[in-house]
């Protein structure tokens, strides 16, 4: 599914390059649940911010799907973000003054193949499936962090991607939403969907069941696990 | 995106800042409403001022003493020099002109009209039995002098209604009655139906007609005439019977060359032309300094989007990052701005309107003024497109700004 070779990102700062990526390969197939952990500064967030399409890399090659990032347009990487690709970002980014219902919208709002008239179901089920069905048409502001975050998530599953990306998901969380947010990935990867999680938190990267660790721009080690808290419901308790 | 989508977003961002949306089309507002004020009222101004150059007849022709040489220049006479270059002789050439059904003319001086302990200063018109047909002078009590009363140098005068109040109050019959003017004693034989204000402003109902032999030689002491008007055979064509009148006084005159005719002919669809044009580009010229508060709105909108793409940096990053595309992101900037002028042109439009209706209110009711309400379609029209240009012009740049914003960066700003 994604196909990284030799990958790298240059940053010019007032003409002084800074590399965040040196060389990264890997692969990771459909179905897997992978963590991209590291130190701070390490690289993981820019490699994850290729990985998305939401940047692009100054050097290697990145194929998603057997397409190499490099032959897309920024409108065909756009379209591809909306039809194949979720996100959950640290920060929620949700708008604070619309409802829940309007935030998991937004990104129907770009789809080609959804019809309007299909937004409504594919909306209640997503928010359904994040347990906030009741808060359907509670302003995104007066949610909690948790609830900001599980909405965040219906918004990055009702296009029905085929890999989620999420960048320190927990990351502004006390342990139990976080704990929750992350049963729910967990659940999400049971079904099929492909998760790409980036964290520094050992305990959050240890839902994966691979574990790719970032230091200085390389991959320092590529290393399938055990997922010691996979199925991890205790945490809804 | 749809646009139903984009005009959705719109309207709840619209909602969210009422106080700053509406802030922002203010200045749109203002300028719709200024040039729909001015272009109405401008329209209505020249209606007013044609209508009463038609009031004065029809198919006339003009004659002025004083030539213009070819040249846009005032006649002679209008610059204050006495020409004394139109008299009987051509009064009675044009009558004889078949071209010409009938010829008036024209001498004036002002002097106190005064019956018993009553005066008025009043401006007096010498002139001739035709004046009342060819003018449209209607004599609502008693009867216009005759063109016997003038040959007979009788004392006898016509007088405006206001004249008439002033000098004999309301309940008074003035007909048969003697008045003075200049020290001269003249019996007024008729009223004139109320007339208001004439082309120039001036008012038609307190002048005094009398013969015009008894002007020139007891009042003025003069052989010639300021004007005189020749109402045009309307078997003929108007300009036939311009060049007509032209033969005739040259004729008179003794002129061989026409760049040197001592008088200035004009026709009364001349003066229309010319009245017409100058107040169109009056109309013209105001709506356009009217249209330069568009333009200030239209930066002030600029500005407004330029602070929102920047607020909504994050949002864009959001936006982008879930599928839109640059020209999404620019659609939707642009919806915003196109609604914001939309909307301000379409209140812009509402309070021009009210500003006209009112404008008629206090010119008709409270002045008197003849004047008509008139909210010309083309206005509104070019109104609604403008405040839309106005948008998609000023809304542009901040646009491209948002659209242009790499996903990342924006996701990533403080």
């Amino acid at each position: 599914m994604i196909s990284v070779t030799n990958l790298e990102k240059t940053y010019l700062d007032d003409g002084t390059p800074t590399y965040a990526l040196r060389g990264a390969t890997f692969t990771i197939n459909k179905g897997e649940f992978v963590s991209i952990v590291g130190p701070s500064g390490s690289g993981k967030s820019t490699l994850l911010h290729i990985l998305s399409f939401l940047d692009r890399p100054t050097g290697g090659r990145y194929a998603f799907l057997g397409k190499s990032i490099d032959e897309l347009s920024d409108k065909e990487l756009a379209i591809i973000r909306n039809e194949k690709m979720g996100f959950v970002f640290q920060a929620f980014n949700l708008l604070s003054r619309l409802s829940v219902y309007e935030n998991v919208e937004i990104p129907l709002f770009y789809a080609h193949d959804v019809a309007p008239s299909a937004r409504k179901d594919r909306i209640e089920k997503a928010v359904a499936s994040v347990g906030l069905a009741e808060k359907l048409y509670v302003e995104a502001g007066k949610l909690s962090g948790g609830q900001k975050q599980r909405v965040a998530i219906a918004r990055a599953l009702v296009m029905q991607p085929d890999v989620l990306f999420a960048d320190e998901p927990t990351g502004n969380l006390d342990s139990q939403s976080g704990a929750q947010v992350m049963g729910i990935l967990d659940d999400l990867n049971q079904k099929g969907h492909t998760i790409i999680l980036v964290t520094h938190e050992t305990y959050t990267a240890e839902f994966a069941d691979r574990i790719i660790r970032i230091k200085d721009g390389k991959v320092e080690s590529d290393l399938k696990v055990n997922a010691p808290r996979r199925g991890g419901k205790e945490f809804f308790k | 995106m749809r646009i139903k989508d984009s005009l959705n977003t719109a309207v709840d961002n619209f909602k969210h800042g009422k106080m700053r949306s509406f802030l922002t089309m203010l200045g749109i507002v203002i300028g719709i409403a200024s040039v729909i004020v001015l272009m109405a009222v401008g329209q209505s101004a020249q209606d007013y001022i044609l209508g009463q150059v038609q009031g004065i007849g029809s198919n006339l022709i003009f004659i002025i003493p004083g030539g213009t040489n070819g040249k846009f220049q005032s006649p002679a006479q209008s610059q204050g020099i006495v020409i004394t270059s139109l008299n009987q002789n051509d009064v009675d050439a044009l009558s004889r002109e078949p071209s010409i059904d009938a010829v008036v003319p024209l001498v004036s001086g002002q002097a106190a009209a005064v019956y018993g302990d009553n005066n008025m200063t009043v401006t007096y018109q010498g002139t001739t039995a035709n004046f009342f047909p060819v003018r449209n002078f209607v004599v609502a009590n008693g009867y216009p002098f005759t063109a016997a009363d003038v040959a007979a140098y009788n004392h006898v005068t016509v007088i405006g209604s206001d004249l008439a109040k002033t000098l004999f109050g309301p309940y008074m019959n003035p007909i048969g009655k003697e008045i003075r003017l200049k020290n001269t004693t003249f019996r007024v034989v008729g009223v004139l139906e109320s007339k208001g204000t004439g082309p120039g402003g001036v008012n038609q109902d307190d002048l005094a007609l009398i013969p015009a032999t008894v002007a020139q030689s007891q009042m003025l002491g003069i052989t010639y005439f300021n004007t005189i008007f020749a109402s045009a055979n309307s078997q003929y064509d108007i300009s036939f019977v311009k060049s007509r009148v032209q033969s005739v006084l040259e004729r008179n005159h003794g002129i061989t060359n026409s760049s040197k005719d001592d008088f200035t002919i004009e026709t009364q669809q001349d003066i229309l032309a010319i009245l017409g044009s100058i107040t169109s580009v009056m109309t013209l010229f105001l709506a356009a300094i009217a249209s330069i508060s568009l333009v200030v709105g239209g930066v002030g909108i600029m500005n407004i989007m330029l602070v929102s793409v920047i607020e909504r940096t994050r949002e864009i990053g959001l936006r982008k990052s879930v599928g839109a595309t640059e020209g999404d992101i620019l659609q939707q900037f642009l919806v915003e701005s196109v609604m914001i002028t939309f909307f301000g042109g379409v209140i812009g439009i509402t309070i021009g309107a009210g500003v006209v209706g009112l404008v008629w209110v206090i010119l008709t009711k409270f002045v008197g003024f003849a004047w008509t309400f008139e909210l010309p379609i083309s206005a509104i029209v070019i109104a609604v497109l403008v405040s839309t240009g106005v948008g998609l012009v000023f809304g542009i740049y901040p646009a491209r700004q948002a659209a242009r914003k790499s996903p990342i960066d924006a996701l990533r700003y403080e």
